[in-house]
């Protein structure tokens, strides 16, 4: 599902490149914590998933598209596809809880009457029903990333990346974000989560990508004693040392991990 | 063969979001309109700037107007006035008014006889309420009046800044000379005043052409101070337009809605500015009046109710195009930068 294969990106102010000859693979319906400090390389890795910034070296296949090839015109169509979710919620701070998550179908052209049947649904889902009407600025920061959540999940996407979700929140409200995650999961989306916030890591007993200096240092399933800094005891994962972009092209969204509910996240 | 199976799938993305384009325009008002209210301190900002604007802009137009009527005005009265001996004969007037009227520069004669000065001047008195000097004529008797009152002829000319050839008929025509009024008092006023004529006429050169540039540097101006305050005031809403990029809005949804509230903006300024003038023009423009500046024009201009319907039409379409482009060219910069 999320590909990238010996991907370099070295900023123009920079000297040291901000992700080096990285290469990753994550399947569909996986759950994947991408730790590291900051400066490690996760927002940069982020916002090539997103399109907003673009490779030197390498190539990168999300859902069976290749980045390479999605024209500056068609960006707006690929984001649609992808749910992102961001450490400062970045809700449009003049329109309603309602208003931020029926934005995210009105892009994408959604008819009115769809719009009102599915996003009281959406609202249930990330339990905000009760604050369907209030501004951003009058709700709890719990309650903002919930909103944030609603906006991305809202068109189900087929990936949800969710960039440091739990960095402004307390580790009760951020656990809580963290098991809404593992519920969009379970209903079959690719989820990537970055935090440099052990506790989050531990909370949930998931795939753990590690990033330094812009490299991947360890890949493994953790055993919810993952510590930030230091050895880390845990099944390492084979590192993808030859993949080949050809055959995730061909596979596109279909993936290996099992989806635990039969139906749709929103139905 | 990747590039083929990436642009195939990217084909089917884009043709299932399906292009509705009257249901996006209609979520594009209704999300400028909504807007507009959400962010009504920065919309009665940009508001004000533009309403401020546009008086300015009627008033440099109304002034400009009256500025070129009253030039007019007073390039009519100017005139060259030349005395006769007092009993000159109207024969001898209508004579000498043929012989001056033949110089291409002049626009119109008038004469009259010593007995017409004379009434003249009475009923000046008379209608001026200027009992003291009613009673000096009085004394001195009209008859003898007549008989002291020298006869005039009246020039008015097209060029005030070139007389010499008038002065050559007055001076060296025969008729002229004899009967020119003798005393120092009653010289020909072109030599005496012409230093006056030229400086109101060259003022009133100066203030048609100089009311045009100064409208079209104020439109400059105001318009660059316009555009500074929608910029300053989306600067504040770039955050918006960069999670509304994220999220994956086309760049005309998020254009749209601040071009709406620019629209807005210009056109309450419109009706604003077009009612705020009037009721400011009709408060200045007795007073303007009452002192000799010459309104007539733009009075006239008014008085057509067709005309107020142009005026509120001109000033809001001004309105809208001045916000339309700086909110335009605004929202453009912070689009590109994401």
């Amino acid at each position: 599902m999320i590909l990238f294969d010996h991907v370099t990106k070295t900023y123009v102010s920079d000297k040291k490149p901000a992700l080096d000859n990285v290469s990753l693979h994550i399947e569909a319906n996986e759950f994947v914590f991408l730790v590291g400090k900051s400066g490690a390389g996760k927002s940069t890795l982020i916002k090539m998933i997103t399109k907003e910034e673009t490779p030197d070296e390498g190539k990168i296949i999300i859902g069976g598209i290749d980045l390479e090839y999605v024209k500056k015109r068609h960006i707006p169509h690929y984001r649609r596809r992808i749910g992102t979710v961001f450490q400062d919620f970045k809700l449009l701070p003049t329109r309603t809880v309602y208003e931020n998550v029926a934005f995210a179908l009105e892009i994408a052209g959604m008819s009115n009457r769809e719009i009102e049947r599915t996003v009281p649904k959406v609202l249930e889902l990330v339990e905000l029903s009760d604050v369907a009407y209030k501004f951003p600025d009058n709700i709890s920061g719990g309650q903002r990333q919930r909103t944030s959540i609603a906006r991305a999940v809202a068109r189900q996407p087929k990936i949800l990346i969710a960039d440091e979700p739990t960095g402004n929140l307390d580790i009760e409200t951020g656990r809580g974000i963290l098991d809404l995650l593992q519920k969009i999961n379970d209903y079959g989306t690719t989820v990537l989560v970055t935090t440099h916030d052990a506790n989050a890591v531990n909370h949930l007993k998931k795939r753990v990508i590690t990033l330094r200096d812009g490299k991947i240092v360890s890949d493994q399933k953790s055993h919810g004693i993952y510590r930030l800094d230091g050895d880390n005891d845990g099944i390492s994962l084979p590192q993808p040392g030859h993949l080949h972009p050809e055959t995730y092209l061909d596979k596109g969204d279909r993936g290996n991990v099992p989806v635990r509910h039969k139906r749709r996240l929103i139905q | 063969m990747s590039k083929m199976k990436s642009e195939a799938r990217l084909r089917s993305m884009i043709q299932n979001s399906s292009k509705h384009f009257l249901r996006n325009v209609s979520r594009i008002f209704k999300y400028g309109v909504i807007g507009f209210g959400r962010n009504i301190w920065l919309s009665i900002t940009a508001t004000i700037v533009t309403t401020l604007t546009l008086i300015l802009l009627f008033a440099t137009v109304v002034a400009g107007s009256v500025l070129t009527s009253t030039a007019d005005a007073m390039r009519e009265k100017i005139d060259i006035t030349i005395f006769f001996k007092s009993g000159t004969e109207e024969t001898a007037l209508a004579s000498m008014a043929n012989t001056i009227k033949k110089d291409s520069n002049v626009k119109t004669v008038a004469y009259s006889t010593s007995e017409e000065e004379y009434e003249k001047l009475y009923n000046d008195y008379k209608e001026k309420d200027n009992q003291e000097m009613l009673a000096t004529l009085e004394i001195v008797g009209r008859d003898l009046m007549i008989q002291k009152q020298p006869a005039a002829m009246r020039v008015k000319v097209y060029n005030t800044s070139d007389l010499a050839s008038i002065k050559n008929i007055v001076n060296n025509d025969e008729e002229f000379q004899e009967n020119l009024h003798k005393s120092e008092k009653y010289a020909p006023t072109y030599d005496t005043n012409s230093s006056a004529i030229q400086t109101i006429s060259s003022w009133a050169n100066i203030a048609t052409k100089g009311g045009t540039a100064l409208s079209i540097l104020f439109l400059i101006i105001s318009t660059l101070v316009i555009f500074n305050t929608i910029r300053m005031a989306i600067y504040s809403r770039s955050e918006e337009i960069y999670m509304e990029k994220l999220v994956g809005a086309d760049s005309s949804f998020i254009r749209g809605p601040f071009l709406v509230e620019a629209m807005m903006s210009g056109i309450f300024a419109g009706i604003i500015s077009s009612i705020a003038g009037l009721i400011i023009y009709n408060a200045l423009g007795p007073k303007m009046k009452a002192y000799e500046i010459s309104v007539d024009s733009v009075n006239a201009f008014l008085a057509e109710p067709r005309n107020i319907v142009l005026l509120f039409l001109m000033l809001i379409g001004t309105g809208m195009v001045i916000t339309l482009i700086s909110s335009r060219l605004a929202v453009q910069k912070y689009l590109k930068r994401f």
